[in-house]
């Protein structure tokens, strides 16, 4: 009588429904599966901005290196470069002297992605004394 | 007698589990809300010789600007007024070290940023940073 109540007993617990378990599971990893997301590093880009009096004021020192961005086109100290030039003429600048401020003229018709790239040339070069002024 | 003991074990582990599936929504849905404030429509420019960061100061105001020039903070739309009452409660309220970045959509055109920089030079706000997408290995916040 005794040894066939415990069999009884060993059967029952072996019928715990383990396919609602197994759903939950699956569920589970779809929800995550679904909601990653791929994390994207950022970089941040420095920038000085002028004073809100001094936003027409474009005089500049002449120990001032000029950058002026115009759509599609950039300009160094007022002649136009490409943008592997502007990386050599900034690696220049930048090895005689790293402290040197960059003042970037940006036109209104530039795209984000043509400042983003000066900028970033210039970070890449060391110079991180970057001013930004918008023309006007 | 002899069938009390097989009803004993008839636990109900459905409805358990259901609590326990409840459960685990609700925390994994509140610790998700931080991720949700990144603007997702927003294409930054690429920037191949910075280095990413890796650490963000927390008091950082992320402001967010689309391709067709508008604003918002966490996703939450803002005129420019909005943006400068905004800034100059936060400089009132922390001072004007707080640091400041700007995500903008590689294809907006300078004219809409200039507003925004106008906007947080008024508030007297000079740490601004462009946010893009780093091609380089990470290193900590300059």
């Amino acid at each position: 009588m005794k040894k066939s109540r415990k069999r009884k007993i060993g059967a029952t617990v072996l019928s715990v429904p383990m396919s609602s378990m197994i759903d939950v599971v699956f569920l589970l990893l779809i929800y995550f599966i679904v909601t990653q997301k791929d994390e994207i590093s950022e970089a941040h880009l420095a920038v000085n901005l002028p004073a809100p009096d001094q936003a027409q004021q474009s005089e500049t020192k002449p120990n001032l290196l000029e950058i002026e961005i115009q759509p599609g086109q950039v300009f160094v100290q007022g002649a136009p470069r490409s943008l592997e030039m502007v990386r050599k003429t900034l690696t220049y600048l930048s090895g005689l002297d790293p402290d040197q401020t960059v003042i970037v003229k940006i036109s209104q018709l530039a795209h984000v992605d043509e400042v983003v790239q000066v900028l970033d040339l210039c970070r890449g070069v060391g110079l991180n004394n970057l001013s930004i002024m918008a023309l006007k | 007698m002899r069938r009390r003991p097989q009803e004993e074990l008839e636990t109900p582990v459905a409805s358990l589990i259901d609590v326990v599936f409840l459960l685990i929504i609700f925390f994994v849905v509140t610790a998700t809300i931080d991720r949700d404030v990144v603007d997702d429509t927003i294409h930054l420019a690429q920037a191949r010789f910075s280095p990413a960061v890796d650490k963000k100061d927390p008091r950082t105001i992320t402001i967010n600007v689309r391709s067709n020039g508008r604003v918002n903070i966490a996703l939450q739309p803002l005129t420019l007024n909005q943006l400068q009452q905004i800034l100059t409660a936060t400089v009132a309220e922390s001072g004007n070290q707080v640091p400041i970045l700007v995500r903008a959509d590689r294809n907006t055109i300078y004219h809409e940023i200039d507003k925004v920089m106008e906007v947080i030079g008024k508030a007297g706000l000079y740490r601004v940073r462009l946010a893009a997408v780093a091609t380089e290995k990470k290193s900590a916040s300059p």
